[in-house]
């Protein structure tokens, strides 16, 4: 064991003691039970990604745990009866709501209700005879709630996926068809008004290929900006939320979405120019095809439109 | 221009979207040849923690990789973001420290915080420093102006009993006392109109009447006061000569400040002036006083003295009160090119005149009055529409036309 390792149990060890002395019920646990938990968070969230990670770094890591949480959990791991009469009292509203969100049907959501205390209990047996429950895995760095609503929504996840693998697969081959054949159902440039049956294979071929070398290009983006590209356009976030998510503010966001804009538009011109456009044809594309997505998605807008005066006038 | 190539671009990505059923494919196919498939998801610590923004930056870098291109996990921490309102991230929970105190402390005096610290403090200083000075000019003003208010009330009675000496600079006064043609009452009456008047419109001459206690003051005008009141018993003093001027003794010298001694030094000699060309005119009624003095019915005056003095003195009770009354209605203004200004004597005085500010002397007929009214034709109606001396002010400076 070398020198680092030693000051690192130390640090461990240290910052046991005081996440106990921050708690304000420590259920009878003892740092000596706390060590190995927080041994394998800090592991999990510090030294693997950085082996050389500084002592200010993880003692400032240990200090940020959630003391009450933490203890609570790893109590109720340990078998505390009365923990766990703690933690479902204090979190099965959290629970029964999150289950909800993620059900369509307040039957589902009971089940799910049921199934998310089951699984953090633990139907199985570990090797030291204590229940192999998801209890293992809260870390104590986010809050117990948020945690509990992580497992709720990926119990969900898992059953729905259980349920619709099939579809699943057909949708993913649709989705391939459309990128490699540039059949999109979307049909960008099939808005009614080209009559010459030339022109409209020609016009939607380009559509294709633009809308395949924008997704290529969109592939092509760094993480970061990838992820707010679709958190923004596909899971439709606000700025702010999405700027929330990467740890940004919302105009740091707007800026970044200004620039990714930019950036995607060159390289889709390259892309296509790369394929024998020539460049004012791809100006000219571009301009064509927003047009007809403009008008295409004002139909819809006008349509909410007309649906929300008429909620307005049913609810006034 | 690049507005509308971004609106282009928005419009592409927001079809793109559309198709979203392909984007999960798109990201498992992404995942897959990166290495990382179904089940290398991120957990439910990982996802709460990225959600609540409590991972370490390069944790977070890692799991941002992967949420750019899993759907499903991406799905769950939106789900969590939006159920727990991380838009509006709270702050970190205050830990329990011993050290919190002194790190406050250490806080409040670093650098970021001294940066504009300091400043604000240096001007709000200054800002303070100026008031109080401010503060204190007012203050001085308002004991000059104020002082002859208190003292004309007392100066009345205490004059009746002293006759003390007459006001030095009030140029009302030398007007009513040239003219000549009134009856002792009214002249007295007179007098304390102007006093009034002086006391109220002029704080440099409210001052310089002060100060006139130890400035010497004009023999002719006492002596021309004291010849009209020819009707005394064998030289006693005339007990109805009520003088609010006379006020008991005036403030510190050390209370005005310069500007007010510099007011006061100029209307002292503008008066100083007005009384030197009393004498000429008392010369020219002294014969007829004279022959009131000395001539024959000089006896009976002097035989019916007592009681005349004591008509008087009701006489100029009444007056007093009277003048008191209407003194405010009988101040003549005018107006003219949109500037009021107020009879003082001989004087017309811009009703927005200081006389804590500084006049530029000009002569009607000189070369700079011509220059200046070339530039400002207003003041030469002024000019022309009020005679004697004019004080204006204009765009902020103040003229003395004379």
């Amino acid at each position: 064991m070398n020198q680092r390792t030693i000051q690192i149990e130390k640090l461990l060890s240290v910052g046991a003691s005081r996440l106990l002395a921050r708690a304000s019920e420590t259920h009878s646990l003892t740092s000596e039970t706390l060590i190995p938990r927080i041994r394998a968070v800090v592991s999990k969230y510090v030294l693997r990604d950085d082996e050389n990670a500084s002592f200010e770094a993880i003692t400032d890591f240990i200090e940020k745990l959630q003391a009450d949480d933490l203890c609570l959990i790893v109590a109720c791991e340990q078998g505390n009866e009365k923990a766990w009469t703690d933690l479902v009292e204090r979190f099965s509203t959290t629970v029964r709501s999150a289950a909800r969100s993620a059900s369509s049907n307040e039957e589902g959501a009971e089940d799910l209700t049921q199934s998310i205390w089951a699984e953090l209990y633990g139907l199985r047996v570990r090797e030291d005879g204590k229940p192999a429950g998801k209890l293992a895995y809260y870390s104590g760095r986010g809050s117990l709630a948020g945690w509990l609503r992580a497992v709720v929504a990926q119990l969900a996840v898992d059953q729905h996926r259980k349920q619709s693998r099939l579809v699943q697969t057909e949708e993913d081959s649709d989705f391939d068809r459309m990128i490699q054949e540039g059949q999109d159902e979307n049909d960008w440039t099939g808005h009614g008004g080209v009559v010459n049956p030339e022109l409209e294979v020609s016009a939607k071929l380009a559509g294709a290929e633009m809308q395949k070398a924008l997704a290529m290009s969109v592939q092509q983006l760094s993480a970061e900006d990838r992820l707010l590209v679709k958190l923004y356009y596909f899971d439709g976030l606000r700025l702010r939320e999405a700027g929330a998510l990467l740890g940004v503010h919302e105009a740091t966001a707007s800026r970044r979405l200004t620039r990714i804009h930019a950036d995607l538009r060159r390289q889709v011109e390259n892309r296509l120019i790369e394929k024998g456009w020539s460049r004012p044809e791809t100006e000219r594309a571009f301009s064509e095809i927003a047009l007809h997505l403009e008008a295409d998605i004002e139909p819809l807008l006008a349509g909410e439109g007309v649906l929300i005066s008429k909620e307005n006038e049913i609810a006034g | 221009m690049k507005q509308d190539k971004n609106n282009e671009m928005d419009l592409l990505l927001r079809s793109l979207a559309r198709g979203r059923g392909g984007e999960s494919s798109l990201d498992v196919g992404q995942a897959s040849t990166s290495g990382k498939g179904v089940s290398n998801h991120l957990d439910a610590d990982e996802l709460s923690c990225f959600a609540e923004g409590v991972l370490p930056a390069p944790a977070r870098e890692r799991y941002i990789a992967h949420l750019a291109d899993c759907e499903s996990c991406r799905g769950v921490v939106v789900n969590l973001m939006q159920a727990s309102g991380v838009a509006v991230r709270p702050e970190p929970l205050e830990q329990k420290s011993g050290a919190g105190f002194w790190h406050k402390i250490g806080a409040l005096f670093s650098p970021p915080v001294l940066r504009y610290a300091v400043p604000v403090v240096a001007l709000t200083a200054v800002i303070a420093i100026s008031f109080l000075a401010f503060r204190q000019q007012r203050g001085s003003d308002l004991v000059a102006r104020n002082e002859p208010i208190i003292s004309s009330a007392p100066a009345v009675t205490n004059e009746q009993q002293s006759g003390s000496a007459l006001p030095q600079s009030s140029l009302e006064t030398t007007t009513k006392l040239r003219s000549g043609a009134e009856s002792p009452a009214q002249a007295d009456s007179d007098r304390f109109k102007s006093a009034s008047k002086d006391e109220r419109t002029s704080v440099a001459q409210g001052s310089a009447t002060i100060a006139g206690a130890s400035v010497p003051t004009p023999s002719p005008l006492k002596d021309s006061m004291q010849s009209k009141q020819g009707y005394t018993v064998d030289g006693s003093r005339p007990v109805f000569a009520p003088e609010p001027q006379a006020a008991p003794a005036p403030p510190p010298k050390a209370a005005l400040n310069e500007v007010d001694k510099a007011a006061a030094v100029q209307k002292e000699e503008v008066s100083r002036r007005e009384v030197q060309a009393l004498p000429r005119e008392e010369e020219k009624n002294q014969p007829r006083d004279d022959a009131g003095r000395h001539g024959p019915a000089r006896s009976n005056t002097t035989l019916s003295g007592s009681k005349r003095a004591e008509g008087l003195m009701t006489e100029s009770r009444d007056s007093v009160s009277k003048s008191k009354k209407d003194s405010d209605d009988e101040v003549e203004t005018r107006t003219v090119s949109g500037r009021r200004f107020r009879r003082q004597g001989s004087l017309w005085i811009d009703t927005a005149y200081d006389s804590s500010r500084g006049t530029i002397t000009l002569s009607r007929g000189s070369e700079q009055f011509r220059a200046l009214v070339a530039d400002e034709p207003g003041i030469r109606t002024i000019a022309e529409k009020l005679d004697g001396v004019v004080i204006v002010v204009w765009k902020g400076r103040a003229y003395r036309i004379q």
